[in-house]
């Protein structure tokens, strides 16, 4: 009782936002370093899916996490956004950043938007590749490969097929820039929630955290250009 | 008519008075502490420091404030420190010698009774603000720093920063707030204190005006305590803050409170020059200035070079040529008169010919530029934000400017005016600084008289007297209310065609030039019949625009502006009377052969305290007896 | 004179808290450019008396950036461009003859609006009654060097004691939260061994408040940062969390 309350202070807000946001970062990093393994051909990145898919019990203790992280934050960012309104109901005529030390940017006056699209993408991503064909629930024989004697899901076909279409790979790729935008504010400021920050580390934790978005999001693109232009 | 007035100070040797007291005063049954309540008016240093610790020892405490917050007084813009006799340099401080060097700062026309109880315990006030968690400058090794001040031979001054008025402020907020959190006091922003309401001939209750709905509001209690800073905004340009006043003060001396010494006013040497008549107020900048700053003017009228174009010889040093052994670290006053006199000559400079250089150009090359920033390099960057100058590289223009008044409503050594139940702390009373207040000795005075004089007195005065129970219905509150009213509406309905703030600059001219920095007898005679003249001006032709019933700060700076020229001739008339120069009253009909002050104590070695009556003021007077230390005269040849 | 401005003002004007408000248009040809930014709106008061019109309400004090009555937001940006400079500081010569400024008030549920330009900052009160001080009884107190603190320490303290309740970093956080204010505040006093013993019931009760009071949630902008007069650090809110994160773990 005391501990919901207390994480639905401003406080605990910040912490839940912050804790699931790195988590997620995690998560995305993860997922785009697996994602590089279509550059070792499709069967390598066959066996990482299949072997992902063969964890059982542990991946769906992961998955559930990973479902609870994504509500969390959304749900407090949220709130964070609607106590906005509340908290100035009449806003100015003129507006503007003072800069130097503000760190306000499109990205973190855009949280709200790119966290909201992201969230509606991962869903129509999790339609798109977990549940699609050969997935759980779709089960598909065009879908099937057999590597070294197991038989498992064809997912780089499946892969291959969606970013041949055009307007999937445009609008992937700009998802994923958005991702960028949302990890250059999100990194530091949830270590800045977290109250891990120190002022002279502070802009080089931006920095690198803006880097590691940029990371993340190139790491992400890179693999359907190359499928989409026909390098891979 | 005029009677001699007495300060009730304890018996037994100095060092003793103050226990003596304390021994012998009635105390308060802690139970029945509940049962009185207190008026506190004001939230500066006094005011904060009073409340809090008034209710922490029960009483309940109703608290008053002009400002939307109690935090915001005043006190909050001091910017050097605090002075305490810990000796902690081991430099051999002790609190006779804080005694001493405050009495004789004050050219000796204080009460030695007071101002050494304001030592005794200036050292509890350095604890209890550590307690509080006041961040004081510290050194390496954990402890508190101190530093020289203001030209003592010790050092004695603690201080946060250029900020200890901030820091000790927001201490004695705190612990307010700590009450309020508490229920123990009540807090009432945004009100002005309009009237004393005197039952039975005690001080029983206020009536204030809500500034933001402009009701009156009735409040009574058993005792009032009046902490509402100094009039310095009299001379319409001060270093006080926009809304500091004398109305609550003045109020009180209009229901019988005697205002002591009102001609005793400090003019600090370095603040930055005014630079057009659109002015609003003065910056001071700390005086620490002339540690490395030399003060000149061009030897020649009406040299309008640019002060890098005008060569060593055409310069003139005036403060290291007449007091080579002192030079530019003479006393605020002297400093002052010598500012005002090279201007007198024409030999001012900057725009208005109202300044003096205070150079660095020598301090820089002997000591780097680096080391001038260090020790001066907030104070450099204010100046340059204010004037658009960069003194690193053009010298300073400085200006005395109005910082503190030292004259106030008398006290006796209880803190108690002559209207039984009227206590008056801090800058507003006239009790320890004399004629002159030595620099950082107002926040020490401001903290003493609320956390460790007031708790006591007060007591005695509960504990001695009976309380008739009052509904705030008396007639008395009527009266008040009404007269309160009446001056609203007329101050409204007269609609002329001047402003409240052409008012109050025209005053500010008058009584800067005659009752500023050096006073005449034809002058202040001048001064007196401008005052009258520009207030009846004011009641016929003032302008306030709005209403009575909004927020409106028209309206309530014309209420003081009102009082204020009534103030002012009361400064004149007492300079007149006071014929001597001590302190910050200097009478050029009272110099030596050199020009320097000459006091003379056969004659006015006395408080000069004005009633209020129908038919003018009349003088009382308390004499000054002084059974320790010797009157010497100041000398800084 | 090269130094005369003509300026011309758009300035929020609302009679009352519960009226509707909104800009009027004036313009102030005797501007100068060594006047402060309060000092132009005297003079545009004092225009105003003349005509027979209200003037501007402004809340200000002390007039040298220490007392934190003043602060409108002016062209988009609380206290005006001048960085760490409260608005009765700012002075006219970083504008030039003809511009034209928008003055706003501090906007937010926490600081209803009282008239024109004046806001009611009360709830910075309140944040600090709930426990933004040190209990330490008159005359209870130890001697003051009994108990040495890390310069260090005492410097940082102080750093985050220079706060002057004006309300910047709330009129300038896109979320109108007041987490600076209230992490200075709760910063100063857990850098202090005096804080110690009510570190946990302290940043409880004051962030609890904060939140009472109807202020956002901090979306890390820094934005109050850029804006404050005193350029405290959000460090402070930084310290703020970890407190409470012990006080949470209690």
């Amino acid at each position: 009782m005391s501990l919901l309350t207390n994480l639905n202070s401003p406080i605990g807000k910040k912490l839940v936002t912050g804790i699931t946001g790195l988590g997620l970062t995690i998560f995305v990093l993860m997922h785009m370093i697996g994602n590089l393994s279509m550059f070792s051909g499709d069967d390598a990145y066959n066996e990482y899916a299949h072997f992902l898919a063969s964890l059982g019990p542990l991946l769906y203790a992961v998955e559930a996490g990973l479902v609870l992280f994504f509500l969390a934050h959304a749900v407090n960012g949220v709130k964070i956004w609607m106590g906005k309104r509340k908290a100035r109901p009449q806003g100015y005529a003129v507006y503007k950043s003072a800069g130097g030390p503000s760190m306000q940017s499109s990205s973190s006056r855009s949280m709200i938007i790119t966290g909201i699209i992201l969230l509606v993408f991962t869903v129509f991503h999790l339609i798109s590749f977990k549940f699609g064909s050969g997935g759980p629930g779709n089960a598909d024989a065009a879908y099937l490969t057999t590597i070294d004697g197991v038989e498992m899901r064809d997912l780089a076909k499946l892969v291959r097929e969606k970013f041949a279409l055009p307007w999937y790979t445009i609008g992937y790729t700009a998802i994923m820039l958005l991702l960028v935008t949302h990890l250059r504010h999100g990194i530091w400021s949830a270590l800045q929630s977290l109250g891990a920050m120190r002022p002279s580390l502070s802009p080089a934790v931006y920095t690198i955290g803006g880097l590691l978005g940029l990371g993340i999001g190139l790491g992400f693109i890179v693999m359907p250009l190359a499928l989409f232009f026909g390098w891979l | 008519m005029s009677t001699v007035l007495d300060s009730k100070i304890p018996a037994g040797p100095l060092k003793d008075k103050w226990d003596n007291y304390k021994n012998t005063i009635k105390l308060v049954n802690p139970a029945n502490k509940r049962k009185h309540t207190v008026l506190v008016v004001g939230t500066g240093l006094a005011g904060g420091s009073a409340a809090a610790t008034l209710a922490e020892l029960g009483y309940n405490v109703k608290s008053f404030c002009i400002q939307d917050s109690p935090r915001r007084a005043h006190s909050i813009a001091a910017q050097g420190g605090i002075n305490a006799a810990k000796n902690y340099p081991n430099d051999g401080d002790t609190v006779w010698r804080l005694f001493y060097d405050t009495i004789k700062g004050g050219d000796y026309r204080s009460r030695e009774a007071n101002v050494h109880r304001l030592a005794q315990v200036s050292n509890n006030i350095i604890d209890q603000c550590v307690a509080q968690g006041v961040p004081f400058a510290r050194e390496y090794g954990g402890l508190l720093d101190n530093r020289s001040f203001g030209g003592a031979q010790v050092s004695r001054t603690f201080y946060a920063r250029g900020q200890t008025g901030q820091q000790l402020l927001l201490g004695a907020y705190q612990a307010m707030s700590r009450q309020i959190g508490a229920g123990n006091i009540e807090m009432l922003s945004r009100r002005e204190m309009l009237d004393l309401v005197v039952v039975d001939g005690k001080a029983r209750g206020i009536i204030t005006r809500n500034l933001v709905t402009g009701e009156y509001e009735r409040h009574f209690g058993d005792a009032v305590l009046l902490c509402t800073g100094g009039y310095g905004n009299v001379y319409y340009l001060s270093t006080n803050a926009k809304n500091s006043n004398v109305t609550a003060a003045w109020r009180c001396h209009k229901r019988g409170a005697y205002f002591a010494n009102p001609c005793y006013t400090q003019i600090h040497p370095t603040c930055i020059p005014v630079s057009g008549d659109y002015q609003s107020k003065l910056t001071l900048m700390s005086e620490s200035l002339r540690n490395d700053g030399r003060v000149w003017v061009p030897k020649k009228q009406g040299d309008d070079r640019h002060p890098q174009d005008i060569p060593e010889e055409d310069r003139d040093y005036y403060l290291e040529r007449r007091y080579p052994s002192f030079g530019n670290l003479v006393p605020r006053d002297v400093a002052s008169r010598n500012a005002k006199m090279a201007t007198d000559e024409g030999r001012g400079v900057g725009e208005t010919g109202l300044a003096v250089y205070l150079d660095f150009a020598d301090s820089i090359k002997r000591l780097g530029r680096d080391v001038i920033e260090a020790r001066y390099g907030n104070l450099f960057e204010m100046y340059e934000r204010i004037t658009g100058e960069n003194p690193y590289e053009v010298p300073m223009r400085i200006f005395p400017a109005v910082h503190y008044t030292m004259g106030g409503l008398w006290v006796d050594y209880e803190l108690q005016s002559n209207v039984p139940g009227l206590f008056v702390l801090g800058e507003a009373n006239f009790s320890d600084h004399g004629a002159n207040r030595l620099g950082a000795s107002a926040l020490m005075q401001g903290l003493a008289d609320g956390y460790f004089v007031i708790p006591y007195t007060l007591g005695n005065y509960i504990a001695g007297n009976s309380f008739s129970a009052i509904t705030g219905n008396e007639e008395a509150f009527n009266e008040a209310e009404s007269a309160a009213d009446a001056r609203i509406q007329k101050l409204l309905s007269i609609q002329g065609t001047k402003t409240v703030t052409e008012f109050h600059r025209e005053l500010g001219q008058i009584i800067w030039d005659q009752v500023g920095m050096s006073r005449t007898a034809s002058g202040l005679r001048t001064a007196i019949d401008q005052v009258s003249a520009l207030r009846e001006e004011f009641w016929q032709n003032v302008r306030v625009p709005g209403e009575p019933t909004t927020y409106n700060k028209n309206l309530e700076f014309a209420g003081r502006v009102a009082d204020f020229l009534e103030l002012g001739e009361l400064m004149a008339r007492d300079a007149l009377e006071r014929e001597e120069s001590c302190g910050g009253h200097f009478r050029e009909e009272h110099q030596s052969a050199e020009g320097e002050a000459m006091r003379k104590d056969e004659d006015f070695t006395h408080v000069s305290a004005w009633q209020h009556t129908e038919s003018g003021h009349v003088l009382h007077k308390e004499n000054l007896d002084f059974e320790n230390v010797q009157l010497t005269t100041r000398s800084y040849k | 004179m090269a130094n005369s401005m003509n300026i011309t003002l758009k300035v929020w004007r609302q009679a009352g808290p519960d009226v509707k408000g909104g800009f009027e248009t004036y313009q102030v040809p005797d501007a100068n450019a060594h006047m402060s930014f309060l000092e132009l709106l005297d003079v545009l008061n004092e225009q105003l008396i003349k005509e027979g019109n209200d003037p501007v309400e402004f809340d200000h004090d002390c007039r040298e950036g220490i007392c934190g009555s003043c602060g409108v937001v002016i062209d988009g940006v609380a206290h005006g461009p001048q960085k760490r400079t409260a608005c009765c500081q700012l002075h006219m010569r970083h504008y030039r003859d003809g511009d034209t400024i928008v003055i706003e008030p501090w906007r937010a549920e926490g600081f209803p609006i009282i008239k024109d330009l004046v806001v009611d900052r009360s709830a910075f009160d309140r944040i600090i009654a709930s426990g933004g001080y040190i209990s330490a009884n008159t005359g209870a107190a130890q001697d003051a060097n009994s108990l040495p603190i890390a310069k260090a320490d005492a410097d940082l303290a102080m750093d985050y004691a220079t706060c002057i309740g004006c309300g910047a970093c709330v009129a300038a956080c896109p979320n109108a939260s007041a987490s600076l204010f209230t992490a200075a505040k709760i910063a100063q006093l857990s850098l202090l061994p005096q804080g110690d013993p009510e570190r946990k019931t302290r940043v409880k009760s004051m962030v609890d408040q904060m939140a009472e009071e109807g202020f956002g949630d901090c979306s890390n902008h820094a934005e109050c940062e850029a804006v404050c007069p005193k350029g405290i650090s959000i460090s402070s809110i930084s310290r703020m969390r970890r407190e409470y994160v012990k006080a949470m773990t209690d």
